[in-house]
């Protein structure tokens, strides 16, 4: 059935139905959207638009899409295995 | 012999020494709870996330090199789209894990310090805002809307979706043979118009239905013309609803998706986001 109305949960563990809607609305919130705090470093709003009409082209490309989305199951650690890490 | 070591233009592209890469930020008293049970990774590997406090506020952070996120070596990394998606996913990762337990203000990707005190300075200067904002978006959450169109559906069924057409319609209907053909000849060459009236009519509707059901809107500029299996991208919104009202949100929205299938619209959520779009003060 062909619905006229879809909700898609991106901010889950949930893997969504479409992962490429996921990945390009994650990186139009990352990349264009989110308060601008002038740090030392800035990125000019010029450059962003470059990077993000690229990665539209970039996205369509499966495989580059599931190496990102790879980054996206990454686990969080829980803080007590963080402990027994090798220090820096 | 001496030998003196140019100072070649890589050295100073690339410094050394570390810098500060700001993720969100978030009340102290939950920033240090959420920590105690899990910690995202960060940005880069081989970082770690840190709390830069400065009183009420945390900024969430993490040790990154220079010589990676310094201005220009920063800039020649970002013209490589795969290096910046994953480092986009990693950013948002960071924020959704805070920003699923308290309220935080998302920041755009790429702000970065060059030292800690630069960070607690902008806690300090920017007190006032980032409590506002955090206040603005406590229990809230982002939920993307976006309208698509199937023209041909849309088309094949605009007389009967048009008001104006049925009306038209009805009269052909009414006339005699001659006048008729001539009164349909004329709805065919409106069908177009009639289309794009009756696509803005419902994003209209769509915005005004779905506005009384949340906290804040914006509407988002389309920047690439997206032409999916659903039809074409037609708008894009950004809704601030109160978590506790998500249901009423999304029952409006599955309502005016029914109401509009026969128009070839289509109706997608998506999310829950942080509220990137409403970080503003």
């Amino acid at each position: 059935m062909d619905s006229s109305f879809e909700q898609v949960i991106v901010g889950s563990d949930e893997f969504p139905g479409d992962a490429e809607l996921s990945l390009l609305e994650t990186l139009d919130h990352v990349l264009n959207r989110g308060l601008v705090i002038a740090g030392e470093i800035t990125i000019s709003v010029a450059d962003v638009d470059l990077i993000f009409v690229g990665l539209n082209v970039l996205v369509s490309s499966v495989e580059t899409a599931h190496e990102v989305l790879r980054e996206r199951q990454q686990q969080s650690l829980p803080t007590s295995e963080l402990a027994e890490r090798p220090g820096d | 012999m001496s030998e003196s070591v140019p100072i070649t233009s890589e050295q100073n592209k690339y410094p050394s020494g570390d810098g500060y890469y700001v993720y969100c930020i978030a009340e102290t008293i939950s920033a240090e709870e959420i920590v105690v049970d899990s910690i995202p990774a960060a940005i880069e590997e081989g970082a770690d996330l840190e709390l830069i406090t400065r009183d009420k506020l945390t900024a969430i952070a993490s040790r990154v090199p220079m010589s990676i996120f310094g201005e220009e070596a920063l800039a020649e990394r970002l013209s490589n789209a795969a290096w910046t998606a994953i480092r986009a996913m990693r950013h948002e990762q960071v924020v959704e894990h805070f920003a699923k337990q308290t309220s935080v203000v998302p920041l755009r990707f790429g702000t970065i310090y060059l030292d800690r005190s630069g960070v607690e300075q902008m806690l300090s200067d920017q007190k006032e805002q980032l409590t506002a904002i955090i206040v603005k978006l406590q229990g809230r959450e982002e939920w993307g809307v976006n309208v698509y169109c199937d023209r041909d559906a849309l088309l094949e069924n605009i007389t009967s979706v048009s008001a104006r057409l049925r009306e038209m319609a009805a009269a052909a209907k009414q006339a005699s043979p001659g006048e008729s053909y001539l009164r349909q000849k004329k709805i065919d060459a409106l069908r177009a118009d009639e289309a794009k009236v009756e696509i803005e009519r419902a994003i209209g509707e769509i915005e005004r239905k779905l506005t009384a059901r949340s906290d804040g809107v914006t509407k988002l500029r389309i920047l690439t013309v997206e032409t999916t299996e659903h039809g074409d991208l037609k708008a894009k919104f950004a809704f601030l609803v109160l978590k506790v009202e998500f249901e009423h949100f999304r029952f409006a929205a599955e309502e005016l998706a029914r109401q509009m299938e026969t128009a070839g619209i289509r109706i997608e959520l998506t999310g829950p986001w942080p509220a990137y779009n409403f970080a503003a003060p």
